[in-house]
Order: structure tokens, then sequence, then C-alpha cells
């Protein structure tokens, strides 16, 4: 009992416990931002041709200092610091480097992350960094509702300059828009307008932490289709198969459809409803087989499936077209041969596997749950993720032939993009004698029908007695 | 300690699932078979000329064939147990 504890005890607890939680905090979570490090040049491309917006940022760091420099710092800006799903950085070499989460006291508004590097940089000399994020609801539709027969605009508001904890010298940003139709942008000379293409830049001499509205508001009818929940199982056998099961929530996130929907204009002319979504595209592995869509009401009949050499193309068109807020479920389901997947020494076996599959192009995902069924009898189960993710509490599945139930490993994330196409490692001993105990039920139940057989036969059930006992 | 995935193999089912359909026919005939023979043994046989130790040999052998002619039926059908 803790009040029970002398008080000196209890002083000693917390002390030993504060201590605890400052190294904690200081170890991970606070940096400095180092005046040594300068950016010599940043190409920035801001794709906003789809309903994300997909960064990519090469930059020059040079190292002004007298010490080899280890990592440094990214910053996210203000105005987009709640969008973002997915950011990545490459060295030179085009290996992915390792990012931390962290803040910089002084700034405790501003995201920050640190980019532990591969190789230094040495005092003077300066090295090359693609930075790719990806940013998800950053465009806006506006106005917020159309009509069927109107193109969505959206509007996009971001950082005229490289958001930098750093000093850059030089820097340009192209923003792919992919149609000559924009209705009004930001205008800091020098800029510049090429077919779907602005150029801002170059501009030089940016201080840190410089923010400066970057608004474009264009034509955008690309599909805004948001995955707002899907629920992926994916069920192991050691018989050679893989079930995947995959619920998903779809609603179309662009501009509200405004006054009626009239199938008649929709039919008869194909560029009615520029902004809808009559079918989409979905990809699954190589290998997938018995693919089946359908909701509650039953098989959606309108869909198409096309086997590639590298993919499994589903053409899947919903049973009505998606307008701006108009949504739709259904289950996809696929199976997969298990040695694609399934990799043993002995009794350790190793399932890796996606987190979550290509849903449609440039797709944005609100929440995902991925359970993973493993055989019954597995123990020792250990899970990798290749990012950061919450696991759910492990449960029981009850299906054919089971008896204690089979073990179920789930995890969820949100916000999620296609960069998050990424695979999990799950390990686990399975002794493969097990396997024999599914039929031995079986084999078992059957003989102990036979045996009440036996017992039947032998009982009396007559109500007087033969006339002749034992005459045969 | 964890194995690396270049030291391990791929896993394969142990029964190839393309013989699940062959292995079923197979098993399930011999299986209803000897359910057969149980059967009109339980109901020809009387009393004095019933033998125990043949109704469980026969049972036994019906329901280990027809026992595992199930599993495989259940894997064609896709019901992967």
């Amino acid at each position: 009992m803790s009040s029970e504890l002398p008080a000196r005890n209890k002083m000693r607890i917390c002390v030993v416990f504060l201590l605890f939680i400052f190294t904690i905090c200081g170890s991970i979570n606070v940096d400095t931002v180092s005046s040594d490090i300068k950016i010599k040049n940043v190409d920035r491309i801001i794709d906003c041709s789809s309903q994300l917006v997909k960064t990519t940022s090469k930059i020059t760091l040079e190292n002004s200092g007298k010490a080899p420099i280890k990592s440094f710092l990214l910053a996210i800006e203000n105005v987009l610091k709640d969008h973002i799903s997915f950011l990545g950085v490459k060295d030179s070499h085009n290996k992915d480097l390792r990012l931390i989460e962290t803040t910089v006291k002084g700034y405790d508004y501003i995201k920050f992350y640190r980019v532990e590097l591969k190789d230094v940089i040495n005092a003077g000399s300066s090295s090359i960094f693609t930075a790719e994020s990806v940013f998800t609801k950053a465009l806006q539709p506006y106005p917020t509702a159309i009509t069927q027969q109107e193109d969505q605009l959206v509007k996009f508001n971001g950082n005229l300059y490289f958001f930098s904890p750093y000093y850059v010298i030089s820097q340009k940003t192209n923003v792919i828009l992919n149609t000559k139709s924009v209705e009004s942008f930001t205008k800091v000379k020098p800029f510049s307008q090429l077919d779907g293409t602005l150029i801002f830049g170059s501009y030089s001499n940016i201080g840190p932490f410089t923010e400066k509205e970057l608004s474009v508001h264009f034509k955008n009818n690309s599909p805004f289709l948001t995955v707002t929940r899907i629920e992926r199982l994916i069920e192991v056998s050691h018989w050679g198969n893989i079930a995947v099961e995959e619920k998903i929530e779809i609603e179309h996130t662009g501009a509200k459809l405004s006054g009626p929907f009239s199938r008649y204009h929709y039919q008869q002319d194909h560029h009615s409803g520029p902004a809808s979504v009559r079918s989409y595209k979905t990809l699954l592995p190589a290998s997938a087989a018995d693919v089946y869509y359908r909701d509650t009401n039953g098989n959606i009949s309108t869909s198409n499936m096309k086997v590639k050499k590298d993919s499994v193309e589903l053409d899947l068109r919903p049973r009505y077209p998606l307008f701006g807020g108009w949504k739709t479920h259904y289950t996809l389901g696929y199976n997969v041969p298990s040695y694609e997947y399934i990799y043993h020494s002995g009794n350790e076996y190793l399932l890796k596997m996606r987190v979550i599959d290509h849903i449609v192009d440039d797709m944005q995902v609100d929440e995902l749950v991925t359970k993973v069924i493993l055989p019954e009898g597995v123990h020792n189960i250990k899970i990798n993720f290749p990012y950061s993710i919450t696991r759910l509490p492990d449960t029981l599945h009850y299906t054919y032939l089971d008896t204690q139930g089979r073990p179920v490993i789930s995890f969820t994330k949100k916000n999620i993009v296609e960069n998050h196409i990424q695979d999990f490692q799950l390990r686990y001993t399975f002794p493969t004698i097990i396997m024999l105990r599914e039929p031995l039920i079986v084999v078992g139940s059957l003989y102990a029908l036979f045996l009440c057989v036996i017992i039947y036969v032998r009982l009396d059930f007559s109500i007087h007695k033969p006339e002749h006992a034992h005459k045969d | 300690m964890s194995l690396e995935i270049e030291s391990m193999v791929r896993h394969v089912s142990p029964i190839n699932p393309a013989v699940f359909p062959h292995l079923t026919l197979l098993l399930l005939s011999i299986g209803i078979f000897f359910t057969a023979w149980f059967f009109v043994y339980e109901v020809t046989s009387t009393k004095s000329s019933r033998d125990l130790f043949k109704e469980l040999l026969l049972s036994l052998v019906a329901s280990l064939f027809s026992g595992f002619g199930i599993l495989f039926l259940l894997l064609w059908v896709g019901i992967y147990v």
C-alpha cells in the first residue's frame, strides 16, 4: 500500500520517477537549430494535380561550421501542419534516411523532424537531399458546393518559401496544376505561368522560419475520394492460402453537389458531371485469385478484372456515380497463395505482408484497421512495423474446426496515403504437427457417431419379450 | 534472436492445393464405402453373429477416410481451415 510507505521512501520514488521522465524527454524530444547549416539551393515541386498535395524538395545543404554534422532538421509550416500524412527523406545515393519527430525550444508551435544522416557532412562541404511529403485535405473546394454541370474549383494555401529552420540562399518553386484554368494565384515577382505549371522564383536570401502565403485557386476535376474507414482482414491458413478481405467506406470529399441530380443528363452526355466519380481502379497483387466485390445487397456486377503481368487490375464501378458528399461502402476480397508471403525455418514463421494495399490512385485514407488472423496454436508472436502505428489489444477469432480460438493481431493508423503501402513483418512459432488437429477433430467426431450406432444396436426397446428367445 | 528473412525458405502447403480435388474424391469414396459397409453390417447382423472388434475396426477406417476426405473437401471449396 503506497499510503503506508514511510514519507522518505515515497520521496525517493518520486525523485527517481521525475528523473526518469526528464531523461526520456531530454534524450528524445528536444533539439537545437544549428547555425552552422545553410541551405544553398532548394528546388521545390508542389504537385496539386490530384486530391493530394505532394511536394518534392531537392535540398542542397552546406556545412559552414567547423565540426561535421550528423543530423539536420526539417520543419513543417503552420498552414500545412495538420495535413501532413507522409514525410520521407532520401540522400544522394537514393537511400531512405531515418526521421524522428522532435521539438525545438522556443518554437513549440512548429512541427520538426530530425533527419539522421548515414554519412556525416564535413565542414565546408555540401550534400544533396530529396525530401518528399504528402499532405491530405490541403486542397479546399471553393466554392464548397457546385451543380452537376459545373467544374470543381479548389484552393491551395501553402508557403511561398521553403519553410526551414535554416537560412536559404536560393530557391525556386514549381506548382503543378495540370490545368490552364487558374482563377487566381499569389503574385510575387519573379513568377511565370507555363501550361499547367506555375513557377515562382528564384528567390534569394530568405531567412529561417519565413512564412508568406501562397494561394492558388484553380480547376481540379480529379477524383476526390476519401476512404473514411477501411478494415483489412488477413486470414492465414497453413494449408497454403491467405485470404484478404477489405471492408471499405469511401466518400467523395470534393465540392458538394448542390441542386438536383439528373440521371438523364448524366447518361446522355459524358461530359456531364465532370467532378463526379463514375469508376476507379484498384490494384491487387499479381497472385490474387477468387476476387469478389460486393456490398450488403450482394454482388456488384458492374466491375471488371484484368490480369496483368505484375498486378491484377480491378475496374470498380459503384452502384451509383459519386458526387460531392456522396458515399458508398463495399467489401472486396481475394485469396493469395501462402508461399508469396510466408517464410519459415523449422517451426519459426515470418509473415511479410502489406499494412495497407492500393485502393485508388492518389488515395487518402482517414482510418485503417488491419487484423491478422493466425492459425490456432500459434505462439511467440512478434511484429515489426515500417512506421509508427497503434497496436490494438489481441483478440480471439472462432471459425471452422476451432477449439481455443485463433489469435488475432490488430493495429490501426490514421491519415494514410500511397507512400504507406509498405510491409509489416510478423514472426511466430507454429509446430507443424498442430495442423493434424483439424482433420483429427473431424475423424474423432465421426468415430463418436459410429460408436453411438454400435451402442444403439445393442439396446433393446421392445415392449414384450419374444416368445421364443434366441430362436435364431 | 530473430532469424533473417534471407535464411528462411518460402512456406508451401504440406499438400499441393492442386491435388485437393483428387484427394477429396479418393478419400471420400473410400470413406463412404466403409461407412456403407459398417451400416449394412449393423442392420444385417444379429445379436449372436455380431462381432464387436469388426464393428470397431470398420467404423475406425470409415471415420479416418471420411474425416480426411471432409477436410480436403473444405479446403477444395475454399474454406481454408
